[in-house]
């Protein structure tokens, strides 16, 4: 390891509403690969974009290379030597591998690009990469995999001096994780500085050589890993103290109904081999980190995207469990079954739409009254719902886009409330919105399953899962890791499923 | 999210060049009259302005947009241009550059609606098409010279005429021209910035932007050479249009835009090549010429180019929606 | 301004509309004072509201379409093919003029299916759908009608001539009522029946609405099928006002409706439609259309100032639905 070549001190940056980044500590020396570690929402992806120009900081300093800088967009960044190798690809399907290597700064020979210069130095650059992709090749035409490898490679043709890393082995093979590793190292010896963010374990003591641990905005500390343990690390992740006391033992009764049987349910990479019950009045957590696969499980048992295989059985009115076959939402929701979408503005409501509207959306043939909408009846049902759910809002007439997010997501659950779902997935309930909304939907959600309704919450907040969960299911990479009642599971132990280990 | 199409791009050119081959062969089987020389000289003659207009908006297409405007744009600027060198005595040759001149401008313009402004392209181009109907029905009927008149050389350039009347013998150069442009454009397409940024933004306009590129300006570009496209159709129209008629023209944009289709360009953008549009153009003006000749009433082609541009997207999003389910 | 806005009467009836309405009345005043007598005003209205019958059930049905965030601009073909169609078949094949109203509708419903089938269920872009419409609506009034004209019947035909009652019964215009009519059902069914609800929720945002239960695809093509059906309809006005249709026409009629339809409020985003203000925009681009004849200015001017205008009014919606987010 060499000198520092980058150092951020004192980073501070809020977004409305939410501190994202706290007094935030963070250095890379040359030379080095430094890990940046920490939850869902710690605030890792915030601060490299901080750094990469895509925010701006509200307070703090950079100094980069022995001078205090400030990058105003990625373009400054990647001129000065500062690239970011992002998680969502942005590459250009149509164009070959080559091609979006060079994209905006291609070669000329006279009138003509020089694509054959481009191969040749695609070529060139796999080759000291030691990767194996054809750089003629369409680029949609490849793995998502070896497309992250391009995106790589691109980082690394535009002579960076700091390259960040975030979650770099996400879709990576065994094999391709092994060649990333030789060329991370490579990289670090010719004095590059690397971030790598990721949450897997065995990488980062695998690769680095020191780790940095952020938790809810804030900076806890930094280890060098070969002197640390995957215990250490982890309770930096999650040492924090819970003011609410997490739930002590689950509210099912052991002899509650099966409502919802979910098995080998196979749905792509995400989604592998799935099963799990759900019985009646309990709040069935999923946990796990992003891109675990929770979602897409959802979505795919919702429905909504479509499966390769997988059986459901759901309990009817009758009481009697059933398979059923679900292939579109309209199927899911005739068996009793809500989804409120983790992107509450783009798919749970219909933000340009009144609370009236939004609210009968999955009941319309519970309002019509001949040909003609009950309006009466609409409005009815809705202002019951705004009351009994506290919805804060003039009227019921409100258009959503105009309520907070908190109200926003009452106003989705007043939805499959009108609908009288018995089973109803959150996902991320509470993502968005402050503390006092948050209480909110907490007590509506043990309420409802007080009530007999029966709730799988996807979170990814640790505080939420513990609070509010009587049983709680692990997913890591779209296998089913863990399956823990409320009485057994700590942070710890969540966490130790939750993040890939090599066996 | 990228496309996972296969690209089985060279596979559907062929084929359609087989289709061309194929059609070809069962119409001059079918009908005498078909197999004349003369015949193939007259679909060569009217295939002219309908490739040129086709490879002017394959660029439109392959960004994912369209160009409505160049079918009225096209009689509008021969309009204009017979009325240059008949009402005010203007040299042929510069009103051959009027035209071009007026492509470029009405392409411009769209380029400024649809790049900058945002509009949508089908709007965008609906609008264009009106006004420059609407500015070519403000112009008499014109025809340009013909041949034995006086500036009537431009007719040379589609169709050489050596010696004069009946037994003149004429041969079709013009499609000389047009298969040096094919392959000028689909070099272009291919090799140059401008192609390769036109393609970039037709299949993730966002990841180009935040490459560097300066998509605003691509994006006009692309309208800018489409209308140049129509400029030089209009002059090939004129050629073969003993009076151009105002008021007329809607409805010739869609045997090139159908043509394009057929060629294999993406139906959302993407992905397109100019040697497709030319091998699609061929299917359209096959099936529009030789039609009549086994007996199908002129108009049923309407209605069949109609039908075979739903095919042809139909093929293209049966493709992707196969090729993203593996 | 703000103020203005707040003023319960203003919001019952919407500052667009009431905004429309003095624009049309103040076009009426201005043609009026600046042509004079060349504008004279029981002429001007008549001819105003001919051009209205048949543009507006134009303009109902394609503001049903862009409220699903579609497009559909083989509306003018269409329109000309039902005519010509359903006339042909009565005046050569003998079939009585009352089937042939009821088959122009129907020919219009077919395309309406055709165009939102493929929309909605095989995924078309609609813009490419509408092109390959336009031309088998055009080709298909050619084949069918062997590129001959068609008259329906004038009012002096003695045994058909109530056919024409659906525009005036002795000077009195019966087609304003029909078309108000049918305009107030169009409203009902889209602010306050379930179809309309779904129509509007799926224009604004149909993954949503897809992921409440409800079969998106379905009722888009609904949408398709409600405009081909009123296409139908303004073809039964067209000929009953201007008799005779040829084939191969239709273009300009397309502009026109989507001008009346964007100026009205509706947006092309999807999702927010104003009947009312469609009805208003209707008026507006026919008195427009009368204004510019009686300028002496001939089609070709139409056109462009059309053409203009659609721009103008789109580029007003976009850049409002800019500034909004």
């Amino acid at each position: 390891m060499g000198e520092v070549i980058l150092t951020m001190k004192d980073i501070d940056k809020s977004f409305p509403g939410v501190h994202a980044l706290d007094h935030v500590n963070f250095e890379v020396k040359r030379g080095e690969v430094h890990a940046l570690m920490g939850e869902n929402g710690a605030g890792k992806s915030t601060l490299m974009k901080v750094l990469t120009g895509i925010y701006q900081k509200d307070s703090g300093s950079i100094v980069y290379k022995g001078k205090e800088t400030e990058f105003h967009n990625t373009r400054e960044a990647q001129d000065a030597g500062v690239v970011i190798v992002h998680q969502e690809l942005n590459m250009v399907g149509d164009l070959t591998v080559a091609q979006n290597i060079f994209i905006g700064r291609e070669p000329k020979k006279g009138f003509r690009i020089d694509d054959k210069k481009m191969i040749e130095e695609s070529k060139k650059l796999f080759q000291e990469l030691n990767i194996e992709i054809d750089p003629r090749e369409k680029m949609h035409n490849l793995t998502v995999g070896k497309q992250q490898m391009c995106e790589i490679a691109k980082a690394i043709s535009h002579k960076a001096e700091v390259i960040i890393f975030d979650e770099p082995s996400a879709a990576l093979t065994e094999k391709e994780i092994a060649d990333l590793f030789v060329i991370i190292r490579d990289l670090r010896e010719k004095g590059l500085g690397i971030v790598y963010i990721s949450h897997r374990m065995d990488e980062i003591k695998v690769i680095t050589d020191r780790v940095t641990v952020m938790r809810d905005g804030g900076y806890v500390g930094t280890l060098i890993t070969k002197d640390s343990t995957k215990e250490d690390i982890i309770n930096m992740m999650v040492g924090r103290v819970i003011y609410e006391d997490p739930k002590q033992h689950s509210m099912v009764a052991p002899d509650a109904p099966v409502v919802l049987k979910v098995e080998h349910l196979n749905a792509g990479k995400m989604v592998q081999d799935v099963s799990f019950e759900l019985r009646k009045g309990e709040i069935l957590g999923f946990s796990g980190l992003m891109g675990a696969g929770r979602t897409e499980t959802a979505r795919a048992l919702f429905g909504a995207d479509p499966k390769q295989s997988g059986k459901i059985s759901v309990m009817g009115k009758d009481g009697q469990l059933r398979e059923v076959t679900i292939n579109s939402p309209q199927d899911a929701v005739k068996y009793g079954i809500g989804y409120l979408s983790e992107d509450r503005r783009r798919y749970g409501c219909v933000v340009q739409k009144s609370c009236i509207e939004n609210t009968t959306l999955a009941t319309m043939e519970q309002f019509t009254k001949g040909f003609l909408i009950d309006s009466a009846k609409e409005k009815e049902v809705t202002e019951k719902y705004i009351k009994e759910l506290a919805t804060k809002t003039p009227t019921a007439d409100q258009l959503v886009v105009n309520l907070s997010g908190g109200n926003q997501q009452k106003v989705v659950i007043a939805k499959w409330l009108t609908r009288d779902s018995d089973i109803l997935i959150f996902d991320e309930p509470t993502r968005g919105i402050d503390v006092g909304a948050k209480n909110e939907i907490y007590k509506l959600m043990n309420k409802l399953a007080a009530e007999g309704k029966s709730i799988i919450m996807i979170s990814s907040e640790m505080t939420e899962v513990l609070r509010m969960s009587d049983r709680i299911i692990i997913m890591c990479e779209g296998k089913v890791t863990g399956n823990i009642d409320i009485s057994e599971a700590t942070q710890e132990n969540i966490m130790d499923k939750a993040t890939r280990s090599i066996d | 999210m990228t496309k996972k199409k296969k690209s089985i791009l060279s596979d559907q050119r062929f084929i359609v060049l087989l289709v061309v081959i194929a059609l070809t062969a069962i119409f001059s089987f079918m009908s005498k009259e078909f197999r004349q020389y003369n015949t193939m000289l007259s679909l060569l003659d009217f295939s002219y302005y309908d490739l040129l207009m086709a490879i002017g908006v394959t660029f439109p297409l392959i960004t994912g947009g369209v160009d409505l405007s160049i079918g009225t744009g096209m009689v509008c600027y021969a309009l204009i241009g017979g009325t240059l060198i008949r009402s005010h005595g203007i040299p042929v040759i510069v009103a051959m550059l009027v035209c071009v001149l007026l492509g470029v401008l009405i392409g411009t313009l769209n380029g400024v609606l649809i790049g900058v402004m945002n509009l949508p392209p089908f709007l965008a181009t609906l609008c264009t098409c009106m006004i420059t109907r609407g500015a070519g029905s403000l112009c008499t009927a014109t025809p340009w010279p013909g041949l034995t008149q006086e500036g009537g050389w431009f007719h040379s350039i589609f169709k050489l005429t050596i010696g004069t009347g009946r037994s003149a013998d004429r041969y079709p150069i013009g499609f000389l021209w047009m298969v040096i442009l094919v392959l000028l454009m689909e070099f272009v397409l291919n090799h140059t910035k401008f192609g390769r940024y036109t393609i970039a933004i037709g299949s993730n306009k966002e990841a180009a932007a935040l490459s560097g590129i300066n998509v605003k300006f691509y994006h006009v570009m692309v309208y800018v050479v489409c209308g140049l496209f129509t400029g030089l159709a209009a002059i090939a129209y004129a050629a073969v249009t003993p009076t151009v008629q105002p008021g007329t023209g809607a409805g010739l944009e869609m045997d090139a835009i159908g043509g394009v289709f057929v060629g294999g360009v993406a139906a959302t953008g993407g992905y397109g090549s100019v040697l497709g549009t030319f091998v699609g153009i061929f299917v359209i003006m096959l099936l529009k010429t030789g039609l009549p000749y086994i007996g199908l009433q002129a108009n049923w082609q309407q209605i069949i180019t109609g039908l075979v541009l739903i095919v042809a997207v139909l093929i293209d999003i049966i493709k992707e929606k196969k090729a993203a389910a593996l | 301004m703000e103020k203005l806005k707040q003023n319960p009467i203003v919001k019952k009836l919407g500052l667009n509309r009431i905004l429309l309405v003095g624009i049309l009345i103040l076009m009426f005043a201005v043609f009026k004072v600046v042509l004079g007598s060349k504008f004279p005003v029981g002429d001007s209205i008549k001819s105003t509201l001919n051009y209205v019958y048949f543009l507006g059930f134009l303009s109902l049905g394609v503001t049903f379409v862009i409220a699903t965030g579609g497009i559909d601009f083989s509306i003018g073909p269409v329109m000309f093919c039902c005519a010509l169609v359903s006339g042909y078949c009565m005046t050569s094949y003998g079939v009585p003029c009352a089937v042939a109203m009821v088959l122009c509708v129907l020919i219009g419903l077919c395309f309406g299916t055709f165009n939102g089938w493929l929309v909605s269920y095989m995924s078309v872009p609609p813009f490419i759908v509408s092109m390959a419409s336009m031309n088998i609506a055009k080709g298909l009034a050619s084949v069918f009608t062997k590129t001959q004209s068609v008259s329906w019947p004038l009012s002096s035909d003695p045994v058909n001539g109530w056919f024409r009652n659906i525009v005036s019964v002795n000077g009195f215009p019966v087609g304003i009522l029909i078309f108000l009519t049918v305009a107030v059902i169009c409203g009902i069914v889209l602010y306050r029946t379930k179809p309309g609800r779904y129509i509007l929720c799926l224009g604004s945002n149909s993954e949503a609405v897809r992921l409440s239960g409800v079969n998106t695809r379905k009722w888009r093509m609904l949408a398709y099928m409600i405009c081909g059906s009123l296409v139908g309809i303004a073809a039964l006005f067209f000929v009953a006002t201007y008799t005779t249709v040829q084939p191969g026409y239709g273009d300009q009629y397309n502009n026109e409706a989507i001008a009346g339809c964007v100026m009205g409020g509706t947006s092309m985003v999807g999702g927010l439609a104003s009947i009312g203000g469609t009805v208003i925009g209707v008026f507006i681009i026919s008195l427009l259309q009368q204004g510019i004849m009686a300028f002496g200015l001939g089609k070709g001017q139409q056109m462009i100032i059309t053409g203009i205008i659609v721009i103008v009014a789109v580029y007003a919606d976009v850049s409002a639905r800019r500034r909004k987010n």
